[in-house]
């Protein structure tokens, strides 16, 4: 079943449109890897998606439900957000950071609770972030911070995860780790919508691609079959060739 | 509940303020010992002789005052930095002191009566803010702290140039002297009606940030990441923006323009006890109550003539700050 | 030298910035061509106290007033000057008449009374240079009235005018010189609707307290001007008298649990003085507050009995604003009404 659905949607801001046509679906279990130059209209996209901003046409259903019908609080249960990693402004430490995503699982004037706390302490333990928790979230690398800020939205226990470029500031073990967390999560039913740069970590974690240019939708469907060297070309306006140099090994998926 | 629980730095700022307290009942013109002060106090506040006038009805409502706008300027200063995500904004960011120094310079230069005075301050400071949320309301396609940030500057650029024109219009020799009093700030004439007044609207603000408080850091980050969190963005800005506009209103009405407590005491508690905000309210509180009752005390007993409150709390205020800010070495 | 001469004198310096006899401390300045007396016919007022001095030596000339009289103040002046037009002030930066307008009104002259000093000076000397038109600076001190008097009327062509409003001057001030220091009360004066506002000692604001033979209540603190004081240091001053221009302030004082413990209070000494059209102890600082000094110093040294007030009033107003108000009004005035 699908969890999130957007049907014949237009992005954009009032008086200007950023895109439109978008059809999308992400199924519990699924994940969905956008791909697509930047100024493509990811970001407008997203802020659709998680309800910021309100479509311009077309509708988004999550889990059946219109978008506009969910409180925030009912919405930041079923879907969480992994912005690409901030510097932050004010020096939280790395546990009130990752404490915020409970705020949806608190009462209203509520402050975290110790099962909040050990919430975390198991989100944080399983990006291998445990030993930050004590540490002030503006003073640790952006690598570290991308992990904080994936483990809030692991504390957020969503059914859906939404991530922004969610590799693009981490050294190549962290790569790794978010994307083996990523898949992880796959497997324990979480529905992923995440975009990308590195068409390999695509191939490396996605069930479907979608091709994301100038806010219109240019192709979507199974990652390899999508994701052509000349596809890409055309997206991101580069040499085939050299696209395909770029490009992992066909057999390399299983 | 962990509002509540008191790490040493707790009691650290409860010594200090307690001590402020303390030299507040101490010190004043009415010359008056340690023991006189404690007898009086002791006697209550039914005596029938000088002493027990200056302590329980000149110095307590003071103090009382002192207390209750110093916290009441760095509670709305502390919600303000973390929703403008911004730790250089002050309670009048978005208008309250100009607005109610024009609805105080409007009301002297009428020749109102005091209650007049207090009310069309405390009615000006919300108009102004209520006018910068109506503005920036109407424009939608930016980010909208930044846009209530700088609906704010115009808008209190424009009651400051009514303030201005005010001064213009003011008899030199009467009320012009009077409008300026007022800007400056001052406790010297607080009375227990005025506190009555003032304690029910400061705490009605208070209350809300009080329930909120977890929430309230949600707003320091970006809209979407806080929405996503589960977070009404707009709702939550709103309601704090009430909040903190009623207790600045409200101290400014009371007290009039009080600077610097509500950029600098933030600071100074974020510093020690970190800007999670659940933590950072009752730090705020009593720190700020603090630092009021001591600028306060200062005020008049260092001199024969009062010196204004507000240009001390600037003396004291700026200097720590920059201190607090070489000395931190991290954006707090 | 007697005083056509000094003028003459005067009037052939061009920007003079000073200019006394040796023996004759400096107290009044002109800058630019003084015209004779007779030749000036509209007289621009720089500030306040300046306008209360050419409306009481020379009504007719004086061509505007620098603020905004309330229209309780105008119904008590002579007719020709009730309506004229509020033109605005000159103090530099917070000048309300542009430059330009004040040359379109071609003024004779400018006459400025207050405070003498560089800052004002160099204004006078400015406004004289950019606009031709002469600029007079008179030290405007309440002890001085009776010269301010003679002087101005001298030059703005009314010499016995002037001279019989100085003698009335004169006589006011000398009327409380016996009284020995330590015979003197400790007055304080309350300002502001809250009575917390109170001018220091060497304030020009508080002038009439010393006039009037009494001591401000305020300690001396170097620098004078008006201060915000606290209840408290009110109750450590312990005034013998408080008196005030404010109706609410007197209200309120005798309604307020603080106020009436204060001795001055309890034993009937706080007093309500007239604020219109002129402030009889301040507000303006000009020659309007010598019916004030009369009035305080009667207060102060308990001669007070049988004094028709509403009379001396009445003769003052006659005497100086050319305009005797009815009884009644008068009376209302006195009542703070």
């Amino acid at each position: 079943m699908s969890l999130l659905e957007a049907r014949g949607l237009a992005i954009g801001y009032r008086g200007r449109r950023v895109g439109g046509d978008i059809d999308l679906c992400v199924a519990t279990g699924e994940v969905l890897c956008l791909l697509g130059p930047n100024g493509g209209g990811k970001t407008t996209l997203f802020r659709t998606l998680l309800g910021v901003l309100p479509p311009l046409a077309g509708v988004v259903t999550i889990a059946g439900r219109p978008l506009r019908d969910w409180s925030r609080l009912e919405l930041a249960r079923q879907i969480g957000y992994v912005p690409q990693a901030h510097a932050g402004l004010f020096a939280f430490t790395v546990e009130d950071v990752a404490l915020m995503g409970r705020t949806a699982r608190m009462g209203r004037f509520s402050s975290p609770s110790p099962q909040d706390r050990a919430a975390v302490g198991v989100a944080l333990a399983r990006l291998g972030i445990a030993h930050l928790a004590g540490r002030i979230y503006t003073e640790i690398s952006g690598g570290e911070r991308q992990l904080v800020l994936i483990a809030r939205a692991l504390a957020q226990e969503a059914k859906m995860l939404i991530l922004d470029e969610p590799t693009a500031s981490l050294d190549f073990g962290n790569q790794l780790r978010v994307l083996g967390e990523i898949e992880r999560l796959k497997r324990d039913g979480i529905a992923i919508l995440m975009s990308t740069h590195q068409p390999e970590h695509a191939f490396k974690v996605a069930d479907r691609l979608a091709l994301l240019k100038t806010g219109q939708i240019v192709a979507q469907g199974m990652a390899r079959a999508t994701a052509t060297p000349e596809r890409l070309a055309v997206l991101y306006e580069a040499d085939v060739a050299a696209v395909a140099a770029c490009l992992p090994a066909t057999r390399g998926k299983p | 509940m962990r509002l509540f629980f008191l790490p040493d730095r707790f009691v650290l700022m409860a010594v200090f303020t307690l001590t402020a307290l303390l030299a507040a009942f101490a010190f004043g013109p009415y010359p008056l010992s340690p023991g006189d002060v404690l007898r009086a106090l002791r006697a209550g506040p039914w005596a029938e002789n000088d002493t027990a006038v200056v302590v329980w009805n000149l110095r307590l409502p003071r103090i009382a005052a002192g207390f209750l706008i110093g916290a009441a300027l760095s509670a709305a200063g502390a919600a303000y930095q973390g929703m403008f995500r911004n730790p250089l904004v002050s309670p009048d960011i978005l208008g309250v002191s100009a607005g109610a120094g024009l609805g105080a310079a409007l009301a002297i230069l009428m020749g109102f009566s005091l209650l007049w005075v207090q009310g069309l301050a405390f009615c000006g400071g919300l108009l102004a803010v209520g006018t910068v949320y109506f503005v920036a309301g109407l424009v939608r396609r930016h980010d909208p702290v930044l846009v209530l940030v700088l609906a704010g500057v115009a808008v209190g650029t424009l009651f400051s140039a009514g303030i201005s024109l005010a001064k213009v219009l003011a008899d030199p020799s009467v009320q012009l002297p009077s409008i300026t009093f007022w800007l400056l700030g001052g406790l010297n004439a607080v009375t227990t009606g005025d506190l009555a007044l003032a304690a029910p609207l400061v705490v009605a603000g208070l209350l809300p940030m009080l329930l909120l408080r977890w929430r309230v850091n949600l707003l320091s980050l970006s809209d979407e990441e806080a929405a996503a969190l589960g977070v009404n963005v707009s709702r939550l800005r709103a309601t704090l923006i009430v909040c903190a506009t009623l207790m600045t209103a409200a101290a400014v009405a009371v007290a009039g323009i009080v600077g610097w407590v509500g950029l600098v005491v933030p600071h100074a508690a974020r510093l020690l006890v970190g800007p999670e905000f659940s933590r950072l309210l009752p730090a705020v509180l009593l720190l700020g109550g603090g630092f009021v009752i001591a600028a306060d005390t200062l005020a008049r007993s260092a001199t024969a003539i009062e010196l204004p409150l507000g240009i001390l709390t600037a003396l004291v205020g700026a200097p720590v700050f920059l201190v607090l800010l070489a000395r931190s070495g991290r954006t707090t | 030298m007697n005083r056509r001469v000094f003028l003459a004198n005067l009037a052939a310096l061009p920007w003079a910035t000073c200019f006394a006899e040796s023996t004759v401390p400096r107290k009044f300045f002109v800058f630019g061509q003084l015209p004779p007396p007779g030749r000036i016919r509209r007289v621009f007022a720089a500030g306040a106290p300046a306008a209360v001095l050419a409306y009481v030596l020379v009504p007719d000339k004086l061509m505007g007033w620098p603020w905004p009289l309330s229209d309780e103040a105008r119904a008590l002046l002579a007719r020709g000057q009730r309506d004229l037009p509020m033109l605005g002030r000159l103090a530099g930066r917070g000048s309300t008449l542009p430059l330009e307008r004040l040359v379109a009104l071609k003024p004779d002259l400018i006459i400025d009374a207050g405070t003498v000093d560089e800052t004002y000076f160099s204004l006078a000397e400015r406004v004289a240079r950019e606009t031709r038109i002469p600029y007079v600076l008179v030290d405007g001190r309440l002890a001085d009235s009776p010269r301010q008097l003679r002087d101005c009327g001298g030059l703005l062509g009314a010499a016995e005018r002037g001279e019989r409003l100085a003698r009335f001057a004169e006589s006011t001030l000398l009327s409380c010189r016996d009284v020995r220091p330590q015979g003197r009360p400790k007055v304080y004066l309350a300002r502001g609707a809250d009575g917390l506002e109170t001018p220091l000692p060497g304030s020009v604001n508080g002038e009439c307290i010393e006039a009037a033979c009494g001591v401000n209540a305020a300690p001396p603190s170097g620098v004078g001007g008006l201060a915000r004081v606290s209840p408290e240091q009110v109750l450590a001053w312990a005034p013998d008298v408080i008196v005030t221009q404010y109706p609410e302030f007197h209200a309120r004082a005798r309604e307020d649990a603080f106020w009436k413990r204060l001795p001055a209070v309890r034993n009937g000494r706080l007093h309500l003085v007239p604020s219109q059209p002129f402030g009889w102890l301040d507000g303006p600082p000009g020659v309007n507050r010598l019916i004030g000094v009369r009035w305080l110093a009667s207060r102060l040294h308990g001669h007070d009995d049988g004094i028709d007030w509403v009379g001396q009033a009445r003769d003052f107003h006659r005497l100086f604003y050319g305009h005797a108000p009815e009884q009644d009004q008068l009376a209302r005035l006195l009542a703070g009404v």
